[in-house]
């Protein structure tokens, strides 16, 4: 009682100062409160706008591309996944490349799409590549097609393999990239508007127009941004990975 | 380098013409004595025609691809580059691909120089009419595969392998071969008296 008394009567003669240090407490306690909810919501904003970032990013262009941008050697190959040299050149060539020289950082693999009219499915299987590229999973649905071209290329059934070279979350994903593509290329969709990966398709095929492209597989290598004529045709791994070292010792 | 590579080019995909010509006048020529030395000047000209096309061949495998200078390392890319066009053939092996791209345009040179120099000219002439038809087989062979590849002949602008490559290597490279080796022959085989006193059947004959 006494020591109660006591602090009560040692408060009391401050008394004059307790009120507004509890008001400065009080202040600092809701700021920090009001901080850290702020600070949860910059966190929760940020999220947001990964979210939105990651959504405008998958409706973005594809990316059908391998490795670094700044390797000294870009390589630009024009394919049509139901060509079986385009089979062969990719299953010989670029996979032992893609998992060599690019990983590495000396080449920069572009593939563009340039189906060719001569090949049934060869346009679907190019815009399921573009629905995958929209969403990050270019390299493995490439190598499904790739790896069952015979399969698909005789019942045009490509979204069983493309289903199968990724999770059930991601091909969602892609299914809904291809929303819209079930009208044959150059055709309307239901809606009344075409498929939107088309003009991926379409613009890669222009590319190829421009080189131009007269055949499948073609490619084009740059050394350092220096454009060397374009090859078409297969070829295969120790013979362009000798043409890469000797630019590459240039 | 760039005037001696236009003028071998040039050469190479106009010189038959001069050669056909100059066998339609050896083919004119009654006098068997003149006929013979027409035919002597027009073998030296056809081995000279015959040669640049060797030469400029091989100039256009060696030379540096665009935006490289002349070093021997641009040359290992060139050769680097043609042995890619070897392989598109799809006859050899990589290893054997890379072999014929590094031996080829080297003998080029050889058998260019061989048949300017005018030595043993017989030979040089019936080697290089085998060396075209060798090529042609090759380009045939990728065209009836269904191949559109780049015929790798390093004359001129490039050309795809298929019927455009046959008549133009044909016509323009194989002929004058053909005409040059059976004319050395014949010059070799037939000496000077004995086409003086029993000419021109056999010229003729050889020679359309």
């Amino acid at each position: 009682m006494n020591l109660c008394s006591h602090v009560f009567s040692r408060s009391r003669s401050r008394g004059h100062l307790a009120l507004p240090v509890l008001l400065v407490l009080f202040a600092v306690i809701l700021g920090l409160g009001l901080g850290t909810s702020s600070a949860r919501a910059t966190g929760a904003s940020a999220k947001a706008a990964r979210k939105t970032a990651r959504a405008v990013e998958s409706l973005g262009p594809p990316v059908k591309a391998y490795g670094s941008k700044d390797a000294p050697i870009t390589m630009e190959v024009f394919t049509d996944y139901e060509c079986p040299s385009c089979r062969n050149l990719y299953e010989n060539t670029l996979r032992p490349m893609i998992s060599d020289y690019v990983a590495s950082g000396k080449v920069y693999l572009i593939h563009h799409d340039f189906p060719l009219p001569m090949h049934k499915y060869g346009f679907e299987a190019a815009r399921w590549a573009n629905a995958a590229a929209r969403v990050g999973e270019f390299s493995a649905v490439e190598g499904a097609l790739y790896d069952n071209q015979d399969s698909w290329g005789a019942d045009g059934n490509i979204e069983k393999y493309v289903s199968a070279a990724m999770s059930a979350s991601e091909f969602k994903r892609v299914q809904k990239q291809m929303e819209g593509c079930t009208a044959p290329p150059g055709a309307a969709g239901p809606a009344g508007h075409g498929c939107p990966l088309d003009s991926y398709i379409e613009a890669d095929r222009a590319i190829g127009m421009r080189v131009p492209v007269q055949a499948t597989p073609t490619y084009i290598i740059s050394y350092k941004g220096q454009h060397l004529p374009p090859a078409s045709g297969f070829v295969s791994w120790p013979i362009l990975k000798q043409f890469f070292d000797s630019l590459l010792s240039q | 380098m760039n005037t001696l590579n236009a003028v071998l080019t040039w050469i190479a995909e106009n010189g038959y013409w001069f050669f056909l010509a100059g066998v339609v006048a050896v083919l004119c020529v009654r006098e068997p004595r003149k006929r013979r030395n027409l035919l002597r000047v027009l073998l030296a000209v056809g081995g000279i025609i015959v040669g640049s096309i060797f030469l400029a061949a091989a100039y256009g495998k060696l030379k540096p691809l665009p935006g490289f200078p002349w070093s021997w390392r641009s040359t290992r890319i060139s050769i680097s580059m043609f042995a890619i066009q070897v392989e598109s053939y799809q006859i050899l092996s990589p290893a054997a691909s890379n072999w014929v791209a590094h031996v080829l345009p080297f003998f080029e040179v050889f058998l260019g120089l061989w048949l300017v120099s005018g030595l043993g000219r017989r030979f040089s002439a019936l080697l290089a009419t085998v060396v075209f038809i060798g090529f042609m087989i090759a380009i045939s062979y990728a065209y009836h595969k269904g191949l559109k590849i780049d015929c790798g002949c390093g004359i001129g602008p490039p050309v795809e392998a298929g019927p455009a490559a046959l008549l133009r290597d044909g016509l323009r490279f194989l002929l004058p071969s053909i005409l040059l080796t059976i004319g050395a022959f014949w010059v070799c085989r037939t000496p000077a008296g004995a086409s003086a006193a029993a000419p021109a059947p056999a010229t003729s004959a050889s020679l359309s």
